[in-house]
């Protein structure tokens, strides 16, 4: 891994030119694709770390996501099946459904959170905007969630927001499922009457929030 | 800055716009009492905006979309298709609850000069929301990456042959037109005039003069309503309204996910697109806030809140060139109102510098104790009650938090206590008990 210091460095510096000509030439050089890969996900902690001391923060983790995006494309040609199941499978923590509830079609504060729980290793479906509480509950029984994630900027979202908790409570899923709520007028007394678990403003107080669940669900 | 300190150019310009304004010459007031409302409440406000040691209350001035229909049980649909009772529900909100200043009912525009243009920018009642709903941003890249020198060299081009047709896609067929450049020589004209006498450029044409019409008559109804507003003593909250450079690329042009990615990769086209519609910015600005005698230009601020950028970036991206816009407004005699969404707890040590001019923060999400404590007696702060009282609160939760609010920002007297976010909605009780809270704790 020694060697491949400067693809690390570009990636946590966000030098995309760079980090995808270093990605290339390794690769060309014969150094396994799961080693660049590795270098890829230490490059990931380290742009965690700066974003939870506020070093970084959105321009820097759309950027992270775009060098993600195109490195696997680089990747894919050399990767094993084995190393691409590992690769893939790796480490999910568990699973949140991401929804921007009924009435409300912004997306762009849900599709930052989806893309920062994907890479901190949650297995993630985001199933867009304006979309009804049966099938938000209907889509997290499926996918078997541990969270539901519910967005929305607008608050004529505080009451599809209750809707969906009341039905997971109806239907004796509120013990298995966490909410989070986040969007930009959430706070304690919309969480209360919301009934929800949590409540978030940004993106990575969500992260934080689902992977404390997580934990502690893992360590009972 | 207090009212006794020397007072710039600017300054001056500003105040004397603001005393004209909070004058009431030019409106009919059917008794001398109702001039007396209107002059005692624009007068506040001024008094706030300028710092006034003089102020007798804190002013009251509740932002608002779709509360003001919503309250009457109005949908979104008819609220943006009938402007008659748009505007009767903006006067019965002044009425009710008697706030200082007036909603801007003309933002609620007009539903079928939207549905004539096919307009993409945001999805409203009816079309793509249920009609019960207000209007949503549908924000996407309606600009692309390579786009940057047209909008630099030459803003309005870009803005009707290139943005336009996107955004308004009755108007697609301009993007086929030629550039108007050719009209300056008799040989040269031709080209032009031929690209707009396709039939699909006269489809365009047509529709763009078809939504004029449509607006021009809903004015002149709603407009029937505004002047009941000020008649009844209600000054209006903002006289027009503008943005921050970076937000006009960030939300309307570029989409926030390809800004941000725009940061890194093609820095200096941001900076020198930013610079660019500075001017602009400023021009929107003043000739609303002229036209309607009232100096307070309104500029929702998005992409600088903490969270979005690091400081570094707010300092080199968004800050200049918002700041220039404010200063451009203040040189014209206008008053910056910036509605201040999301946090800017990391922020406001920079909006400290502004204390040379006139101008005010609506804060949404800021401790409001924090801003008091660097922006106290600069300039003037506003806003930070939380919307969620309102809606979920009790009337006694209300007043309570009113007096917290008001105990916590108004110690300086240059405070406008509003509610944090421009409101779709809200609770009879609650929005009484806001105003009267406000009333009741706000006397200096």
């Amino acid at each position: 891994m020694t060697e491949l210091n400067d693809l690390f460095t570009a990636v946590a510096d966000m030098q995309e030119d760079t980090a995808m000509e270093l990605t290339r030439k390794y690769l060309d050089k014969g150094v396994p694709a799961v080693e660049v890969f590795e270098c890829y996900q230490s490059a990931l902690e380290e742009i965690g770390r700066r974003f939870e001391q506020q070093i970084y923060f959105i321009p820097e983790l759309i950027m992270s996501g775009e060098m993600m995006k195109a490195s696997a494309e680089i990747l894919k040609p050399y990767l094993a099946d084995q190393a691409k199941d590992d690769a893939e499978g790796q480490k999910k923590l568990g699973r949140i459904l991401i929804a921007t509830v009924e009435g409300d079609i912004h997306d762009i504060g849900k599709n930052i959170v989806s893309m920062l729980m994907d890479l901190n290793g949650l297995e993630v479906k985001d199933i867009g905007v304006d979309v009804p509480a049966d099938k938000i509950i209907a889509e997290a029984r499926a996918f078997g969630a541990d969270v539901i994630g519910l967005s929305g900027l607008l608050t004529l979202a505080f009451d599809p927001m209750k809707a969906v908790v009341e039905k997971l409570a109806e239907q004796g899923l509120r013990d298995q499922i966490k909410v989070l709520i986040g969007g930009g007028q959430m706070d304690e007394r919309v969480c209360e009457y919301v009934g929800a678990d949590a409540f978030v403003t940004d993106a990575v107080h969500g992260v934080n929030y689902v992977k404390g669940w997580l934990g502690e669900s893992v360590q009972s | 800055m207090s009212e006794q300190k020397d007072k710039s150019e600017a300054v001056v310009r500003q105040d004397a716009f603001l005393d004209q304004w909070a004058s009431a010459a030019g409106i009919e007031f059917p008794d001398a009492g109702k001039k007396a409302d209107y002059q005692e409440r624009a007068g506040l406000v001024a008094d706030a905006i300028k710092i006034s040691p003089e102020i007798k209350r804190v002013p009251i001035m509740p932002l608002t979309t779709f509360a003001p229909t919503m309250l009457k049980g109005i949908s979104g649909r008819q609220a943006m298709y009938d402007p008659d009772a748009a505007g009767q529900a903006y006067l019965d909100f002044c009425n009710t609850y008697m706030p200082d200043t007036a909603g801007s009912a003309p933002m609620l525009m007009y539903g079928p000069a939207l549905d004539t243009l096919e307009y993409q920018l945001y999805k409203w009642p009816g079309n793509g929301v249920a009609e019960h709903l207000s209007y949503q941003f549908h924000e996407k890249d309606y600009m692309g990456p390579d786009e940057y020198d047209h909008l630099i060299t030459d803003p309005t081009d870009f803005w009707l042959r290139s943005w336009m047709p996107r955004t308004h896609a009755a108007l697609a067929p301009l993007a086929d037109a030629e550039p108007v450049y050719g009209s300056m020589e008799l040989p040269m004209l031709g080209p032009w005039l031929i690209s707009l006498g396709t039939p699909q450029a006269q489809g365009a044409l047509k529709a763009l003069m078809e939504a004029g019409k449509q607006c021009f008559d809903w004015i002149n109804v709603l407009g029937g309503y505004l002047g009941q507003i000020m008649a009844a003593g209600y000054p209006f909250g903002a006289g027009s309204a503008t943005k921050a450079p970076l937000d006009v690329i960030s939300d309307s042009f570029r989409g926030t996910t390809q800004l941000m990615l725009d940061l890194y990769r093609r820095p200096d086209k941001v900076l020198e697109a930013t610079d660019r519609l500075v001017r602009p910015m400023i021009e929107t600005g003043v000739r609303g806030a002229r036209a309607n005698g009232n100096p307070l230009v309104f500029i929702p601020l998005h992409k600088g809140a903490d969270g979005f950028l690091s400081n570094d970036q707010f300092e080199k991206f968004y800050w200049p060139t918002l700041k220039a816009v404010m200063y451009g407004l203040a040189e014209a005699g206008c008053v910056p109102a910036c509605f201040v969404e999301g946090g800017y707890n990391q922020r406001l040590e920079y909006l400290a510098d502004t204390s040379d001019i006139r101008c005010m923060y609506l804060f949404d999400r800021t401790d409001m104790s924090r801003a008091r404590e660097v922006l106290g007696g600069k300039v003037c702060i506003a806003g930070g009650f939380s919307v969620s009282h309102i809606l979920t609160g009790t009337p006694d939760q209300v007043r309570h938090e009113t007096k917290k609010l008001i105990d916590a920002a108004a110690g300086d007297k240059g405070y406008i206590l509003s509610v944090g976010c421009a409101l779709d909605e809200a609770k009879h009780e609650t929005m009484k008990a806001f105003v009267e809270a406000g009333k009741e704790y706000g006397r200096y």
